[in-house]
């Protein structure tokens, strides 16, 4: 589900069945040399997390993307985003991010960290391609996931 | 000539009814063109969606077909791409829709691999048969949705949504 006043009121009313958060974590990069990669980044992100909802829709709820400068503390961004998500009944969280900082924080559990690919120039149909094989590599680590809790 | 002469009355009657006529007929004809505008309105949406898969190639195990139109929300337009799970029944071609009707999540063919004759929802491990009836014990409350579906020079062209017609 989307992060939307009117799917909320289903995921009120679904929560035993929702019981997955996703969390995309976005770095901007707003310099002269950074803005084309840190964008290309930012499309490749939402158009996997908005692929995966698509495919999970009925479990899992995609919060919009949580953008933060370069030089923030991503130690603080995560613990600030754990204590947050602790009010609710999430049972898993996933974070996905292109932004390799994040795989030095320990805190957090389930960060799935993606190279992005740069799919700006691709045709239409050999973006989708390209997108439903990044879709293919995440979907079994979140059935893994909930397989082992549940 | 003589018995034909038309009175002062007699033509002021005709004139003003005359024009009369016409200011009513200016007043109606917008009333009466409002009236019938529905049903001269153009459907949007109704219409079939060409696909890149050709009939020849649907068996009758069920494929996904992918297709793509346009979708405006509000202002703000953008390309849909859904996807249909496509085969044959004798020669009758048959879609049905690959969103579950338990919360929405998109089912597979064969995605549970003990299952194998049947749609799998990966969420919360709804199944369905072929048809598209759900399973009794499995979230689902209710059959996969059917699309319309028709060949369009060889190839498979998507309609509407509608409910399940085959259970």
């Amino acid at each position: 589900m989307h992060f939307i006043g009117k799917e909320m009121d289903q995921y009120l009313n679904q929560q035993d069945y929702v019981d997955t958060a996703v969390v995309p974590l976005l770095q901007l990069d707003l310099s002269a040399n950074g803005m084309k990669p840190s964008a290309g980044a930012s499309e490749y992100l939402q158009t996997l997390t908005a692929l995966l909802e698509k495919q999970f829709k009925g479990r899992i709820l995609l919060l919009p993307p949580v953008s933060y400068a370069k030089i923030a503390n991503r130690q603080r961004i995560a613990d600030e985003l754990s204590e947050e998500l602790k009010q609710t009944k999430f049972k898993h969280v996933f974070y996905l991010t292109t932004d390799s900082e994040w795989r030095t924080i320990d805190s957090l559990k389930n960060v799935l960290w993606l190279p992005a690919i740069p799919i700006e120039d691709m045709d239409q149909s050999f973006k989708k391609s390209v997108m439903e094989d990044q879709l293919r590599q995440v979907l079994p680590l979140f059935t893994k996931e909930w397989s082992h809790h549940s | 000539m003589s018995n034909n002469r038309v009175s002062r009355r007699q033509f002021l009657g005709y004139t003003l009814t005359g024009v009369g006529g016409f200011m009513a007929a200016g007043m109606l004809m917008p009333m009466v063109r409002f009236a019938v505008d529905p049903i001269l309105q153009q459907k949007e949406g109704g219409d079939f969606v060409l696909t890149d898969q050709a009939v020849a190639d649907i068996t009758e195990e069920p494929v996904r077909v992918d297709f793509s139109y346009e979708q405006t929300d509000a202002w703000y337009v953008s390309e849909v791409t859904n996807s249909a799970w496509v085969y044959k029944e004798g020669d009758k071609l048959i879609a049905l829709s690959p969103v579950c009707k338990h919360l929405g999540c998109t089912v597979n063919w064969a995605g549970d691999p003990e299952q194998p004759t049947q749609f799998f929802c990966p969420c919360h491990a709804g199944r369905y048969e072929k048809n598209g009836q759900n399973i009794a014990g499995t979230p689902p409350l209710g059959p996969l949705d059917e699309y319309e579906v028709q060949e369009q020079d060889g190839f498979v062209a998507i309609g509407a949504v509608r409910q399940n017609t085959l259970v």
